[in-house]
């Protein structure tokens, strides 16, 4: 479509505005993170990366965000998989009441669900535990998944499944075959969703491991700032180092990611 | 969805739209759907088991650690318990004590103001942007789409840092205000009383117009052209073509975009706790973090589940008013 | 009608949850019910244990204390080589979220750092998560090695209704006393002296705020550290005693009495005319101190722990002199020990704990303290400095202890006072509270408090 210049140009003042304000804070971080710290001579710091990294343990922090956002993603695509195959393609009782059982699942708040959780766990023992900090999590983006996945099982065409079982295809074999195969990019993007809400979570990781054995990387950050308050320079570097993984991970599937969030939300 | 800022919670929310409006009926197979031969669940699946074999691993996780609990909560707040120790049986005493509760109240209005930053801004900012980039000809839109939605992945402790910084009396914030004469602006924007809510609340627009940018672009871009190119034979400009055409066609994509960020508003957890604990005073206090403070901090978990069944309420209330306006017909 | 039927079904499914669920917390222990050994069953032999690892959290993150800790653990790790420390320091508030949290769970530490405050070691001596150490203090003679007015403020009956006596639940290790510090090169451009009255100070604070500086530095965004500045302050219009009452939670004082109102005026006043700069509730605690070591501010009425840090920036221009005499004629500020190290009562390795306890306060570890540039809570006199802050600091804690009164934080009185007094001041000081609510306000808990035990 054709837009006179004036409005082109606009439209790039517009946009260019805001993409500015989006990357201003990013940039601030940035800039402050090779700042001098307190009582250091000025020019840019490098350093004050290796010394975030050493002080603030991120080491043993990102270790276990790794760690647990593995587990999340796996368990929840794996049984997402599975609830989404049953709501997308078949017909059965109950399902009526099953599926808005697990929308409701969208509407949580985290924060209803962790003071049960944590006496409960407590109780049993489970708390300071990875299953601890995993499960919750892991409830929380089945809702989602099997959501989402469903949308994704329903828009293919009913001639696979039907293909599948004239090849003598039981259920487990048509979904890992056919289905799955067949549904990868809304895998793909569901495993960075799953994966991006993990590493980023914080409520749930700071009541459900107390003990700080399995403190994960936001809240590494959480408690490097208590503690080094007046270091913002060493602080943003911290802060660097628990966003970057993620930033990596997003601009390298960044095309495919927002295809397939544009593709998913207009799937019915 | 475990974080509130969670982008892709979109197509997900509307679920919880139709769900809503009664149309979570039993699964269709879509168009076209398979004769029914001896009544099987699916061409492949033999057994009436088997859509239940399927189902239940993860409705057992789901229900043990998301349902279940939250009927915990609901029980919890029948009883006045510190935490540790045994626990006395009041009724609905915890939820009389909110009405008359000063804090719980301002929390509740603080959420209010949140969804205004959190959900209309956005949502304005959004449908501009997105109408800047669905009229095309924009070279680079890859980058500006990335780049505007970038917020919305980095953890919202990085992006606490980050503003606690930027809104410091010496920070940047009013290093620029300074620098362009308007000292009087300048101050301590987390430690105002009259400032730190919007102060709070604009990190939310900034986190969230990305999101619905890109919500409202995935609904746009289903928009034919021919459509864009009648109204401009007779003569449109880009205000009335967007009124016409672009509005009217995004509305199941506004009230997503809105479900998910007022959502995302009512449960600003993170960012309160990270950046002002609910203060000055009480001034910045919100529902989500009411319910951490009054269970771990005052020990006081019967009330603090009261605040979360009511938060949940709130949500589901919320959720199903825009649902139902933005699905009456036109 | 789908949904209708739904709903149904739904909390047809919830009523029978709550029937299976068990009522919280009825299997807890009964509160009220931890104890410790008795003298003579305590256990001293550490090295007959094996090989141990204890773990430790403390909150001292800041430089001289976190060098004394450190140095304190190797020699104990030399003294007892079976024994390996595991530490783990954070924030004062973090570690109190945490504690909160983590102590009624089964993963505790060994050694652990407590506020004295009723909402913190008062609530969990009441839960019966602390260990008594009465035994351990009889037999490895604490109660020689401390006076009795530091011991009292770590005791507590075992319901934890009484503070200040009762069971012996921690031990502190550190010296505290809240001072003024100033900068001597500020005063002389002002040529100003070295207050000696409150009234003078007073004059001070408008002299300089005229002349264009900031007079007093308060980074408060956590709403504890006003505390710091108005404990001092309220001395000067109320009678030491009676601050005593209101700091500890006993009965028999008010805090809409009119000294207390005219000290929260005061408060309202610095706050009110930008005394405290633009923005000290917008302002963190520790960026505050750091900015008045690059030259912002001519008076920072703060904690002893906060020298040996500024030092390092400001070096001989930095100062520190005890708050002037409060209306009673002495001086009185607040202060005492550092956070006292408790056992809690699900410690795996209690035996080792107390050994690390007792190492940790005795004669040897407040040389060390001292020598690392801290406070030690013993023997200040013997181990002060001949120069530096810490010199002038070391002599205000002496003349406080000995000939005046060392007044408790304010915010041990209850469970909920350190919540309320923080709200209360950010709201004096940002000007959104008038004294006279301010006083109701925080009078409103204490009494509630009092009236119920």
């Amino acid at each position: 479509m054709r837009v006179s210049r004036a409005e082109q140009m606009m439209n790039y003042a517009v946009l260019a505005l805001f993409a500015l304000f989006a990357l201003a804070p990013i940039l601030t971080i940035v800039r402050t993170a090779f700042a001098p710290r307190i009582g250091e001579s000025p020019g840019l710091h490098p350093e004050n990366l290796l010394e975030a990294w050493r002080i603030g343990g991120f080491a043993e922090s990102l270790g276990h965000s790794l760690v647990v956002a593995v587990i999340v993603v796996t368990c929840a695509v794996v049984l997402s998989v599975g609830a989404g195959y049953a709501f997308g393609t078949m017909r059965f009782r109950g399902a009526g009441l099953l599926f808005p059982l697990f929308l409701l699942g969208l509407m949580i708040p985290a924060e209803a669900v962790v003071i049960p959780l944590f006496f409960d766990l407590r109780t049993l023992g489970l708390t300071d535990t990875y299953a601890a900090i995993a499960l919750p999590q892991i409830a929380q983006s089945i809702a989602f998944g099997t959501f989402w996945l469903r949308a994704q099982f329903r828009s293919l065409p009913p001639s696979l499944l039907e293909a599948a079982a004239l090849d003598g295809a039981g259920p487990l074999r048509a979904l890992t075959r056919v289905l799955v195969p067949a549904s990868l990019p809304a895998v793909i993007t569901l495993v960075v969703l799953v994966f991006m809400w993990t590493w980023n979570e914080f409520l749930i990781a700071l009541v459900m491991a107390p003990a700080g054995r399995l403190r994960t990387a936001p809240l590494g950050l959480a408690t490097f700032q208590g503690q080094y308050t007046a270091e913002n320079s060493l602080l943003a570097a911290g802060a660097i180092i628990v966003a970057l993984p993620m930033v990596i991970l997003f601009l390298l599937l960044q095309r495919h990611f927002i295809r397939g969030m544009l593709e998913g939300a207009s799937k019915e | 969805m475990p974080t509130s800022s969670s982008p892709a919670a979109a197509p997900a929310d509307r679920a919880p739209a139709r769900a809503a409006t009664g149309a979570g009926g039993p699964a269709q197979p879509a168009s076209g759907a398979p004769r029914r031969r001896r009544r099987r669940p699916s061409p492949v699946a033999r057994t009436a088991a088997t859509p239940y074999l399927f189902l239940l691993p993860a409705f057992a996780v789901y229900a043990a650690f998301s349902l279940y609990p939250l009927l915990r909560a609901a029980q919890f707040s029948l009883y006045d318990w510190s935490g540790f120790g045994p626990s006395t049986f009041v009724g609905l005493s915890n939820y009389l004590d909110l009405a008359g509760d000063a804090a719980f109240r301002a929390a509740i209005g603080h959420a209010l103001v949140l969804i205004v930053f959190y959900a209309v801004l956005p949502l304005i900012v959004g449908l501009v942007l997105a109408a800047i980039l669905r009229r095309g000809q924009v070279r680079a839109m890859g980058i500006f789409r990335t780049v505007i939605f970038l917020p919305q992945v980095i953890a919202l402790v990085v992006i606490a840092v980050a503003w606690r910084q930027i809104y410091a009396p010496s920070g940047p914030l009013n290093q620029a205000l300074r620098a362009l004469g308007l000292d009087s602006l300048a101050r301590g924007w987390l430690g105002d009383p009259g400032a730190a809510l919007p102060a709070v609340g604009f990190i939310g627009t900034w986190l969230e117009m990305g999101l619905v940018m890109l919500l409202l672009l995935a609904g746009m871009s289903r928009i034919p052209n021919d459509l864009y190119e009648a109204v401009r034979l007779d003569g449109a400009g880009p205000v009335r073509e967007f009124l016409a055409i672009t509005l009217p066609s995004v509305r199941g994509e506004i009230v997503v975009a809105l479900v998910l960020t007022i959502i995302a508003a009512l449960k600003t957890f993170d960012l309160v706790y990270l950046t002002t604990s609910g203060g000055p005073g009480r001034a910045t206090t919100v529902p989500s973090y009411e319910v951490y403070r009054r269970a771990f901090e005052l020990k006081d978990v019967g009330s603090a589940s009261a605040v979360a069944i009511v938060l949940t309420l709130l949500v589901f209330v919320i959720n199903l008013l825009v649902t139902r306006i933005g699905e009456r017909p036109a | 009608m789908r949904r209708r039927a739904f709903l149904g079904q739904a909390s047809a499914v919830g009523g029978l949850g709550l029937l299976a669920a068990c009522a919280p917390g009825s299997d807890a222990p009964e509160p009220g019910s931890a104890t410790g050994p008795a003298a003579d069953e305590v256990d001293k032999d550490v090295a007959a244990l094996g090989d141990v690892t204890l773990t430790v959290w403390d909150q001292e993150v800041r430089g001289a204390q976190n060098d004394a800790i450190t140095a304190l653990i190797e020699s104990f790790q030399q003294k007892f080589p079976n024994v390996t420390v595991d530490r783990h320091s954070q924030s004062f508030d973090d570690l109190r979220q945490q504690t909160a949290l983590a102590l009624s769970g089964n993963d505790v530490p060994d050694v652990l750092q407590v506020n004295n405050a009723r909402a913190d070691m008062g609530e969990f001596v009441k839960a019966g998560q602390l260990t008594d150490l009465s035994g351990y203090s009889e037999a490895y003679g604490w109660e020689d090695r401390f006076p009795a007015s530091v011991l009292a403020k770590s005791r507590y009956s075992a319901d934890a209704v009484t503070f200040g006596e009762g069971s012996l639940w921690g031990l502190p290790q550190t010296g505290e006393v809240v001072g003024i510090y100033y900068s001597a090169a500020k005063l002389e451009a002002l040529s100003a002296q070295v207050p000696t009255t409150w009234d003078e100070l007073i004059a001070l604070v408008s002299a300089a705020q005229a002349a264009g500086e900031q007079p007093l530095v308060l980074g408060n965004i956590e709403g504890w550290p006003a505390l710091h500045v108005f404990g001092p302050l309220q001395a000067h219009y109320v009678p030491a005693e009676e601050i005593v009452s209101l700091g500890m939670g006993n009965a028999g004082a008010d805090w809409t009495s009119e000294g207390n109102i005219q000290a929260l005026t005061q408060m309202a006043e610095w706050g009110a005319s930008g005394a405290f700069g633009d923005s000290p509730n917008g302002q963190d605690y520790d960026a505050a101190w750091a900015a008045f070591t690059e030259g912002t501010g001519v008076l920072l009425i703060g904690g002893s722990w906060l020298g040996p840090d500024m030092e390092k920036v400001l070096g001989e221009d930095l100062h520190f002199m005890a708050p002037p005499a409060g209306m009673d004629g002495k001086v009185a500020t607040t202060g005492g020990t550092g956070l006292p190290f408790t056992i809690p009562a699900k410690a795996k390795n209690a035996v080792a704990a107390a050994a690390y306890i007792d190492f940790i306060t005795s004669s040897e570890a407040m040389a060390l303290i001292a020598e690392n540039g801290g406070m030690p809570v013993l023997e200040t006199a013997a181990l002060a400095p001949d120069s530096g802050v810490n010199k002038e600091i070391y002599e205000a804690f002496d003349a406080v202890s000995t000939s005046g009164t060392l007044l408790p934080y304010l915010d041990y009185a209850t469970p909920t006072f350190a919540d309320t007094a923080a709200d209360t001041l950010q709201g004096v000081i940002g000007g959104q509270t008038d004294p006279a609510a301010a006083a109701d306000a925080l009078q409103a808990d204490y009494g509630e408090f009092t009236a119920a035990s």
